[in-house]
């Protein structure tokens, strides 16, 4: 993992230089062609999944991103 | 959203949280460093703010959030097919239920055998947008977080009074 990507990523406070370059919706994926997939893990038991599995299984799946804060 | 989890569960439909970044870093809830601390505070997100819907929690440098465009709390919904159908850069209840009810309503179109053909809209929704509620919620990262946002955007209402039970002396 590249450590100057983790932090910048997670960056330590919010200010516009650091948050800024985070807001890229704009560049995200289409609607309407096959979405990226990725890893992810589940906090009831730390197993490995993916948003394939997920929406793989579901008529349709639904994904709010956000965190605590 | 939990709400609108729970009204479409039965027709297909399913509804999860993806754990990011932290937007508005602060002394309870700073940046994050390992995924163990990622865990800890998506748990703290279930525990504490009521999110009932199963927590994803993404890779630490946020591989999945970064690919979608990261923004802090944003919205998309895919199809069985592993295509996005919606997408939105903000996280609204009332935007979802709508879009749900006219996917739902494709489904049962093309079970009656209607020949359907997708294209593209663009649309504005309007979310509400409680500022003091937002300042409110600030405070629960810790008075970092609070300041931060001041700076960045200006100051909170002027109902807003800073209460943090960890930190009494530093009241206002």
């Amino acid at each position: 993992m590249n450590s100057d990507m983790l932090q910048r990523y997670n960056y330590d406070e919010f200010v516009p230089e650091k948050f800024m370059p985070w807001m890229r919706f704009a560049e995200s994926p289409e609607l309407g062609v096959a979405a990226p997939d990725f890893p992810l893990w589940r906090l009831e038991d730390r197993a490995q999944t993916s948003l394939g599995e997920w929406w793989s299984n579901h008529l349709y799946l639904v994904v709010e991103f956000g965190s605590f804060t | 959203m939990n709400a609108i989890a729970d009204k479409y569960a039965e027709d297909g439909v399913a509804s999860v949280f993806l754990y990011s970044n932290e937007a508005h870093p602060g002394e309870h809830f700073p940046h994050l460093t390992s995924m163990e601390q990622k865990f800890r505070h998506a748990a703290a997100l279930r525990d504490e703010l009521g999110v009932s819907r199963p927590i994803l929690v993404d890779a630490l440098d946020g591989a999945c959030h970064r690919a979608y465009g990261s923004m802090p709390n944003m919205t998309w919904i895919f199809n069985r097919a592993g295509q996005a159908i919606y997408k939105s850069d903000w996280t609204d209840a009332n935007s979802v239920d709508n879009a749900l009810a006219y996917y739902l309503d494709i489904s049962r179109r093309r079970k009656d055998r209607e020949t359907l053909a997708p294209f593209t809209v663009e649309r504005l929704d309007y979310r509400n947008a409680d500022r003091l509620a937002f300042f409110k919620g600030l405070t629960r990262n810790g008075r970092q977080a609070v300041d931060d946002f001041i700076k960045a955007f200006g100051p909170p209402p002027s109902e807003f009074r800073w209460e943090d039970k960890d930190s009494a002396d530093d009241a206002d």
